[in-house]
C-alpha cells in the first residue's frame, strides 16, 4: 500500500498546467508545481509532496488496523480454537459443527429472520409514509422532524428501559390496558412474560411471541427517524416539474406514487433496507435492556446469542464461530449496498 | 366558485396532514414523556394497580390539577446530594452516576470524537483531493471494515485485554484502551462522511487561491478548512452522541468502577434499583437529557452528517 501511494501521487489541487492564454502565469516559476521548481532540496520536497496522501491516511489505517482488522483476524483464529486449562488448542471446524448442532442456534436464526422482516417492514413502511407527509412543504415541517428525531438521540439501552417501563407487569402504563382480560381473553396479555404461540410451520417461530412483536416495535421506533430523514432527503431531490407534468398528463395521485416517486427513490429504499438489516443484525443493546432474550428464549436473536455464548457461557471459540457467520452476512449486505450506490452513480 | 372549493379542499387537506403529523409526533414521544412523568412520581404512585398516568387523582375526582403529588425522590436518590461547602451550590452530588460515570463518558466522548474528527478529516482530505490509484478500493475496504460486527471485535479486544492484563501491561482497563476502541469504531463511517464534505468543496476555489499566490498550506488553512468546518463539526457531534450512547463496549471492556462510562453505570444502577421505577426513570432522563439538548441545538449538523453518511456509505 505504501509504495503504491508513494509512486503514483498525481495531484488535482495544483493549478492545471497552463496553456497559451495563461502564459504569464506559466512563465513565473512561483506558480509551477513543486516538482518543476528548481530548489536545493528538490528530491526531498517532491517525495514529501507525493507521499502526502499516504501520511494523511497512515494514522487512520493504523487505528483501523488495531481496532478492526486485527480483531477480525483474531476472531477467525479464535473460531478454530478451544479453551484448555493450559491455553488454546486447535480444533479445526469443531466449533462450527457444535454451533450448528445447537438447538438454540437454529431457533435464534428463526428469531432473527422474524425480527428482521418485521423490523424492516415496519420501519420502511412507516418511514416512507411519514416522509411523504413531511415532503408537502408545510410550515411546521422543521418542528415535526426535530420532534420525530428525539427517539434516535436516545441510547438504545435507555430506549429499551423506557419501553420496558411501559409494560412492566402490573405497574406499566400499558399493562393496565393489555392485562385487561376483557380485551385480551382469557387472562389478559403480559408482554414480558407471555409464552410464544404454537408455531405454524415446524419449529419456525411464527407467529412471534408478544415480546418479539414488542421488541420489533421498540427497535422500529428508534430507527424510524433516521429512515424518515433518508427518505425525505431523497424525495426532496425529485424535481416538482416531473410530478406536475405527470399530473397534467392525467396521472392520479396513486399513479404518481407508483410510477414516478417509487422508481425514483428505489435506490434510497434499498440503501435504507440494507442499513436497517445491518443495524438489526448487530444491535444488541435493545434486546439486552428490553427482554434479555426472554421470556424463555423467545427473543433470543443471533447478536444476543453471541453475547450469551461468549460472556454468559465463556465459550469464546464457539462465540467466535458465530461471530464469523454474522460477519459474512454483514459483508454480503455491504456488498449489496455498494452495488446499488455504484449503479446509482 | 370552483376556485373557492379548490382552495377550501387544499386548506382542509393541509389541516389533515398537520393533524396526522402531530398525532405521529405525540405517539413517537409517548414513551419518552411517560418516562419523564414516572421520574417525577412518588413511589406510592408508581406501583399503583391499575396504573395512573398523572398522579393527580383524588378519592372524589379522577383528575384534579390542584392535588397533584409530584416528587423529586427519584432524582434525589440518583444524585444523592449532601451538604458541602466546597461545591458552588452548597451541596455535593455524591451519587456515583454523576460523580464518576458521567464525567468519564464526557471525557471519553470528547477525546475520542476529537481524534475521530482529526483522523477522518486528514483521511477524507487525502482521498477527496489526491487521485492516487487504489483509492476506490481503499474506501471500499474502509467500508468493509464496518461489516465486522461490534461484538466480533469486542470478542477479540476482550481477549486481547485479558492477555494484556495477564502480562501486567497498564494499557488494559484503562482510559487509553477504551478511547482507542471508540475511535476505531466510529472512524470508518466518519472517513466516508468527511470525504463527501471535501468532495462538495469546489477544487476551483483552491486553484484560484493557488494562482493568486497562496501557498498550499495557506490554501488548506484559509480556504479549505473554513469551508469544511461545518462538516467536521457535524462529524464531531455525530461521534459524540454515538459514543455517549455506546453501552456494550464499555460494559465488556471496563472492569474498574472508576473508569465506567455512564451507560454502564446506568445498567449497574438498574440492577440495584430493579423495583424503584421512579429512580430508574430519573437516571434515564438525566443521562439522555444532555444529548437531547445537544441535538436540539445542532440538529442541522446532525441531519447533514447523517444524510451524507447514509447516502454515500
Amino acid at each position: 500500500m505504501r509504495l503504491y501511494l508513494l509512486s503514483i501521487g498525481t495531484q488535482r489541487v495544483q493549478p492545471s498546467v497552463p496553456n497559451q492564454d495563461r502564459a504569464g502565469v506559466a512563465n513565473n516559476p512561483k506558480f509551477w508545481p513543486g516538482q518543476l521548481r528548481q530548489t536545493a532540496h528538490r528530491g526531498l520536497r517532491v517525495w514529501l509532496r507525493h507521499s502526502l496522501p499516504f501520511w494523511l491516511l497512515l494514522p487512520t489505517l493504523i487505528v483501523l488496523g488495531i481496532t478492526q482488522v486485527y480483531p477480525g483476524f483474531y476472531t477467525l483464529w479464535l473460531s478454530l480454537q478451544t479453551r484448555q486449562p493450559e491455553g488454546w488448542e486447535f480444533v479445526g471446524t469443531a466449533n462450527y459443527a457444535r454451533l450448528f448442532n445447537m438447538r438454540l442456534f437454529a431457533e435464534s436464526v428463526g428469531h432473527t429472520i422474524v425480527f428482521l422482516v418485521g423490523y424492516v417492514l415496519v420501519t420502511l413502511g412507516a418511514g416512507f409514509g411519514i416522509a411523504l407527509l413531511l415532503n408537502r412543504k408545510l410550515r411546521l415541517s422543521g418542528l415535526y422532524i426535530t420532534l420525530l428525531f428525539i427517539p434516535w438521540v436516545i441510547a438504545d439501552i435507555i430506549a429499551g428501559l423506557v419501553w420496558r417501563l411501559l409494560v412492566v407487569p402490573d405497574y406499566g402504563l400499558f399493562s393496565g390496558i393489555l392485562q385487561n382480560p376483557a380485551l385480551f381473553p382469557p387472562n389478559g396479555l403480559s408482554i414480558l412474560t407471555a409464552v410464544p404461540p404454537r408455531p405454524w410451520l415446524g419449529d419456525f417461530p411464527f407467529p412471534p411471541a408478544p415480546a418479539m412483536v414488542y421488541l420489533i416495535l421498540a427497535s422500529a421506533w428508534r430507527a424510524l427517524p433516521f429512515i424518515v430523514l433518508l427518505m425525505l432527503a431523497a424525495l426532496q431531490t425529485i424535481p416538482t416539474e416531473i410530478i406536475e407534468s405527470s399530473r397534467i398528463d392525467g396521472a392520479n395521485r396513486s399513479q404518481v406514487l407508483r410510477f414516478i416517486l417509487l422508481p425514483l427513490i428505489l435506490p434510497t429504499l434499498i440503501v435504507a433496507l440494507f442499513s436497517l438489516t445491518l443495524s438489526g443484525m448487530n444491535g444488541v443493546g435493545m434486546v439486552f435492556s428490553l427482554t434479555g432474550g426472554g421470556p424463555g428464549t423467545s427473543t433470543e436473536v443471533l447478536s444476543h446469542l453471541l453475547y450469551s455464548i461468549g460472556w454468559g457461557q465463556r465459550e469464546f471459540g464457539r462465540a467466535a464461530a458465530l461471530a464469523m457467520i454474522i460477519a459474512v452476512v454483514n459483508w454480503l449486505l455491504i456488498l449489496g449496498t455498494l452495488r446499488v450506490t455504484r449503479l446509482n452513480g | 366558485m370552483a376556485l373557492f372549493t379548490q382552495t377550501l379542499r387544499r386548506h382542509g387537506e393541509r389541516w389533515l396532514v398537520n393533524a396526522v403529523l402531530t398525532a405521529i409526533c405525540i405517539i413517537m414521544l409517548l414513551p419518552v414523556a411517560t418516562t419523564a412523568l414516572i421520574s417525577f412520581k412518588r413511589e406510592q404512585d408508581v406501583i399503583r394497580k391499575p396504573p395512573v398516568i398523572f398522579p393527580c387523582d383524588t378519592p372524589v375526582r379522577s383528575f384534579d390539577p390542584t392535588a397533584c403529588r409530584w416528587a423529586v425522590e427519584g432524582y434525589q436518590r440518583v444524585l444523592a446530594p449532601k451538604p458541602s461547602d466546597s461545591w458552588p451550590l452548597g451541596f455535593a452530588l455524591t451519587g456515583n452516576l454523576f460523580r464518576i460515570y458521567v464525567p468519564n463518558t464526557l471525557l471519553y466522548a470528547t477525546v475520542a470524537s476529537l481524534l475521530v474528527v482529526l483522523l477522518a478529516g486528514m483521511a477524507g482530505y487525502a482521498v477527496a483531493r489526491y487521485h492516487f490509484r487504489g483509492r476506490q478500493t481503499l474506501m471500499a475496504a474502509i467500508l468493509a471494515v464496518t461489516g465486522i460486527p461490534l461484538l466480533t471485535n469486542l470478542l477479540a479486544l476482550y481477549q486481547v485485554g485479558v492477555d494484556l492484563r495477564r502480562a501486567g501491561l497498564p494499557f488494559y482497563d484503562d482510559r487509553y484502551f477504551i478511547v482507542l476502541v471508540y475511535v476505531g469504531f466510529f472512524l470508518p463511517l466518519s472517513v466516508w462522511i468527511a470525504k463527501g464534505f471535501f468532495d462538495a468543496i469546489p477544487v476551483e476555489l483552491e486553484e484560484a487561491a493557488l494562482i493568486d499566490g497562496c501557498t498550499r498550506l495557506g490554501v488548506l488553512v484559509r480556504i479549505t478548512m473554513p469551508l469544511a468546518l461545518p462538516g467536521l463539526l457535524a462529524i464531531f457531534l455525530l461521534s459524540f452522541v454515538n459514543i455517549w450512547n455506546e453501552f456494550i463496549a464499555g460494559y465488556l471492556l471496563i472492569a474498574k468502577n472508576e473508569f465506567k462510562p455512564a451507560m454502564f453505570g446506568l445498567y449497574d444502577f438498574l440492577s440495584q434499583n430493579i423495583i424503584n421505577f421512579q429512580v430508574i426513570a430519573a437516571a434515564c432522563v438525566l443521562i439522555a437529557l444532555p444529548v437531547i439538548i445537544l441535538f436540539l441545538f445542532a440538529r442541522r449538523s446532525f441531519f447533514q452528517a447523517m444524510v451524507e453518511g447514509a447516502v454515500k456509505g
